[in-house]
């Protein structure tokens, strides 16, 4: 169960940088650490205690392993958050651009 | 980049470009598959330009190339796809299946696998280039305008 409670505090720990901090690399870096929080948790979620990797083998007995599911559903989440990074970079990288500046504070020409 | 990285490059982009082969290969009897191997492929090209710059790389690997094998990834997973159609169902594995645990097993899993890495592979490629290499002309249209 502390586990999944320290999973949370990672969570919250990219929450706070997303939020608090005014640089825009800081909230990419700070969205990065939730997401990978919650898959951190997905995959906690099917392990289990002495568990086998889920995977066929010869020698390998099919007892014991751990739940594949999530593991295959992580691996589709890895790819879609790279994509969603990818398109912040290359937004903020054309703000910079524009701008000449990373703080959000600075960049005033958005608002209305 | 100063001379030592230069050399350990040469020596060292080779021998990962292989080891995605493998990945990819491999990828319906071992760990990885089309994504790894594709990622792996990606970041021997991507060492590249960070060791002799942009234009060492895009002499191996244009972007129009690059734009091209992506598209071809897409195209041929798709006709992977449709191919079981021939056996009356979306995605059926038509192809025979082989012997378990062998290199040559399990019809169009390996197919799958190789065109994703040919979307995986060109498409981190061109992300890379677009936000590092690409920027100066983007900046002369802002220019122009």
């Amino acid at each position: 169960m502390s586990i999944y409670i320290l999973c949370l505090i990672l969570f919250a720990v990219g929450l706070y940088c997303l939020l608090v901090k005014r640089n825009l690399i800081k909230k990419i870096v700070g969205l990065g650490i939730m997401e990978y929080a919650v898959n951190l948790f997905f995959i906690l979620l099917g392990y289990r205690h002495n568990g086998q990797a889920p995977i066929l083998d010869k020698e390998q007995a099919i007892v014991n392993m751990v739940d594949p599911l999530p593991q295959a559903l992580i691996l589709t989440s890895i790819v879609i958050g790279l994509g969603v990074m990818a398109l912040m970079v290359a937004i903020t990288v054309r703000l910079y651009e524009k701008y000449r500046t990373f703080d959000i504070g600075e960049i005033r020409r958005l608002k209305g | 980049m100063s001379l030592i990285v230069k050399r350990i490059t040469k020596i060292t982009v080779s021998l990962i470009f292989l080891y995605g082969v493998y990945i990819v290969l491999h990828g319906h009897i071992t760990p990885g598959g089309g994504f790894a191997g594709g990622v792996i492929i990606a970041l021997s090209f991507i060492h590249l330009v960070l060791a002799f710059g942009k234009e060492a790389a895009l002499k191996r690997l244009n972007e129009t190339a690059v734009s091209a094998i992506e598209s071809l990834g897409g195209l041929l997973f798709w006709g992977i796809a449709l191919l079981g159609l021939l056996g009356g169902v979306f995605f059926l594995n038509i192809l025979p299946k082989g012997r378990i645990f062998h290199l040559f097993s399990s019809g169009t899993i390996v197919l799958c696998n190789i065109a994703i890495f040919l979307k995986v592979g060109a498409g981190l490629f061109a992300i890379f280039i677009a936000l590092a290499a690409m920027r100066m002309p983007a900046e002369k249209k802002e220019g122009k305008k």
